[in-house]
């Protein structure tokens, strides 16, 4: 039995086909959010890749922000459940998460049975999520995929205000033209973005283990801020940036297993 | 349309059309209205004069003009408020009455800046318990009546004011019962529906309210209580707007069993004591107000009483309706969170900003919340 889960955020497309609820058949992630041709591509090529068609899906469910247009699924859940489900599929010792997304940042706390008990999010505010990070990487001239890579080499980490990305921009200019060492600024950033999550975090409550998901945590230089703020080890989930859709579609067959009973 | 569809849609016209209200108001009776702001207006003042008391709670409206007198760290409802007066919205009104429990009410009166509709600005005072206070409000209440009386060139007599104090009281009486009521027809009185007729109080006179409302309890009370599958929930803050927010809950079966929201259930949780200074009753009324954040407490009792209404109405979990850059309400958070986890009720925090068109962040912390609840089930 095939179950398909769709994950359309702000700035990314992500699928996963799972076989009977339990192996991984094929994934895709295309940088194109909701709104644009970023789902519909996810979708054809998790299929060419996994030679099935949308028709040999038993059970689709779509997450994320743009879950509401996914015509293909037939029943949204919230990115919340989702990841909370993805994560613990493969790290079930997880009880603190922690999604850093293209314009979301989600602490999620969860039990030992994988059931969320409580979540925050941040509130209409891009500062310390991917935006972020974004908008630092065209300033800086840096590939965002080569930011993690600047951290361990910085000195120091330089000061860069968490609570606005413009006014963060402007603070990042002025380092520049100051000759602050680049991966000193990339480290101040990556702090930033550290202390606004943990921020978060600590309103759900800490508890080990904890572990990331989402785009970001595809940054080390991140994951380091943020458990060097935290003192305490955070796990990267395998494969962080689909764990949405996988929990979506491990959804899915809940679902299809529940309409067979 | 039955009885109680066509109640629900009077209720909806008044709130769809506060200028309507106003128009309709003065052709009937040749009386203006007056804007009462937030969040506690002695309307029973401009009742007595035969007026129309008219909310001023803001709406959905683009801000432009009010960023020359305020910056976009003040509370929301002020903000579209002040949009609206900077836009002549407000130039019907005779007048308006500015309470200032709070630091934006204190600035906005400094900014009212419409010759033809004076304000009448007021200050409850904050440390309501002490003898002075009570004495202090009733010297505003009276000055109120003074101002009033010197706009409209009319008097406003003590005994009128009396007769007005008892048509609210019994508004506020019957306002408590249908929320009471409502709980029990979540399927008939859906979050929307509950809104509008709790808002719509603020567009007519209160007698004509009270009518409407009686015969919407009248009604319900004939129909049968069917069992609730979705979830129930206790909302608390200033306000749950606007309406594509409400309907949010609508979309995920939750019905809104009970609210402390201060637009709402608030105004109508103390009754004006008796007494024959109207004043000094008026004063009292102010010292017994409890459960708001904007009537300072030293035993936050509100903690515990939406504790208590959790259990009361059997709701799954406690909303607060955070209205956006509101430090009164920001304040009374933390003592509420920690209350909630220490008891193990299920609590949310959704941003209320009266200016936002898409909900997409509401709906997933809503539906998040939904999922959670549901599991633990």
């Amino acid at each position: 039995m095939y179950t398909m889960g769709i994950d359309v955020g702000s700035a990314s497309s992500k699928v996963v086909i799972l076989t009977d609820g339990k192996d991984i058949k094929a994934s895709q992630v295309i940088q194109a959010g909701t709104g644009s041709s970023g789902p519909a591509r996810a979708l054809d090529e998790v299929l060419k890749k996994s030679d099935l068609v949308l028709g040999d899906m038993d059970f689709v469910v779509a997450t994320g922000y743009g879950r509401f247009t996914c015509d293909s699924a037939r029943k949204q859940v919230s990115e919340i459940s989702c990841h909370a489900k993805g994560i613990f599929y493969f790290i079930p010792t997880a009880r603190t998460i922690i999604d850093i997304g293209g314009q979301d940042a989600k602490a999620i706390r969860i039990d030992e049975k994988g059931i969320v008990k409580q979540f925050f999010m941040n509130d209409k505010c891009a500062a310390g999520t991917g935006r972020f990070l974004e908008v630092m990487s065209k300033v800086l001239e840096v590939p965002l995929q080569e930011m993690g890579s600047y951290h361990d080499r910085a000195a120091e980490a330089s000061s860069v205000s968490s609570t606005c990305t413009v006014f963060a921009e402007s603070e990042v200019i002025s380092q520049l033209s100051l000759g602050i060492p680049k991966e000193n600024i990339i480290a101040g950033v990556h702090k930033s973005t550290a202390n606004k999550a943990c921020g978060l975090v600590s309103r759900a409550g800490v508890t080990e283990d904890i572990v990331m998901s989402g785009g970001v945590a595809q940054n080390p230089g991140v994951v380091k801020a943020i458990s060097d703020e935290l003192g305490k080890p955070v796990v990267v989930a395998p494969y962080p940036q689909t764990i949405g859709a996988l929990g979506a579609a491990l959804y899915a067959y809940e679902e299809l297993i529940k309409t067979k009973e | 349309m039955n009885t109680i569809e066509n109640i629900i849609l009077q209720c909806k016209e008044a709130t769809a059309n506060p200028k309507k209200a106003i128009d309709d108001f003065y052709k009937e009776t040749g009386k203006k209205s007056v804007g009462c702001f937030p969040l506690y207006c002695p309307e029973e003042i401009v009742h007595a004069a035969g007026m129309l008391p008219v909310g001023i709670w803001g709406g959905q409206v683009d801000l432009n003009m009010v960023r020359s007198i305020l910056p976009a760290f003040a509370c929301s409802i002020m903000q579209s408020v002040m949009e609206f007066q900077l836009q002549s919205v407000y130039d019907s009104l005779v007048a308006v009455i500015i309470p200032s429990p709070c630091d934006t009410l204190k600035a906005i009166g400094q900014k009212w800046s419409r010759e033809n509709v004076p304000c009448i600005q007021f200050v409850p005072p904050h440390n309501r318990q002490l003898k002075a206070a009570r004495v202090f409000l009733k010297e505003e209440y009276k000055a109120i009546r003074d101002k009033l009386e010197a706009i409209i060139g009319e008097a406003i007599s003590d005994e009128a004011i009396q007769e007005s104090i008892k048509v609210y009281n019994e508004h506020r009486q019957v306002m408590r019962k249908f929320a009471n009521v409502a709980a029990k027809y979540p399927d008939i009185i859906d979050p929307v529906s509950r809104h509008e007729v709790m808002k719509s109080a603020f567009f007519m006179r209160k007698e004509k309210h009270t009518a409407l409302v009686k015969a919407l309890i009248s009604e319900l009370n004939t129909k049968e209580v069917k069992p609730w599958g979705g979830l129930k929930t206790v909302v608390s803050g200033i306000m749950l707007e606007p309406t594509s927010v409400i309907e949010v809950f609508k979309e995920f079966n939750i019905a809104i069993t009970a609210d402390d929201l201060a637009q709402e259930s608030r105004q109508y949780r103390v009754d004006i004591p008796e007494g024959d200074d109207v004043f000094d009753a008026m004063a009292g009324m102010w010292q017994e107000m409890y459960g708001c954040s904007l009537a300072f407490e030293t035993d936050k009792s509100r903690v515990k009483m939406l504790r208590e209404m959790k259990e009361k109405y059997e709701a799954d979990a406690v909303i607060i309706c955070m209205m956006k850059f509101c430090d009164p309400e920001e304040f009374d958070y933390p003592i509420i969170k920690k209350e909630m986890e220490y008891h193990d009720i299920p609590l949310l925090q959704i941003e209320i900003d009266q200016q936002v068109q898409y909900v997409e962040q509401i709906r997933t912390r809503i539906q998040s919340f939904t999922e959670i609840l549901q599991e633990s089930k």
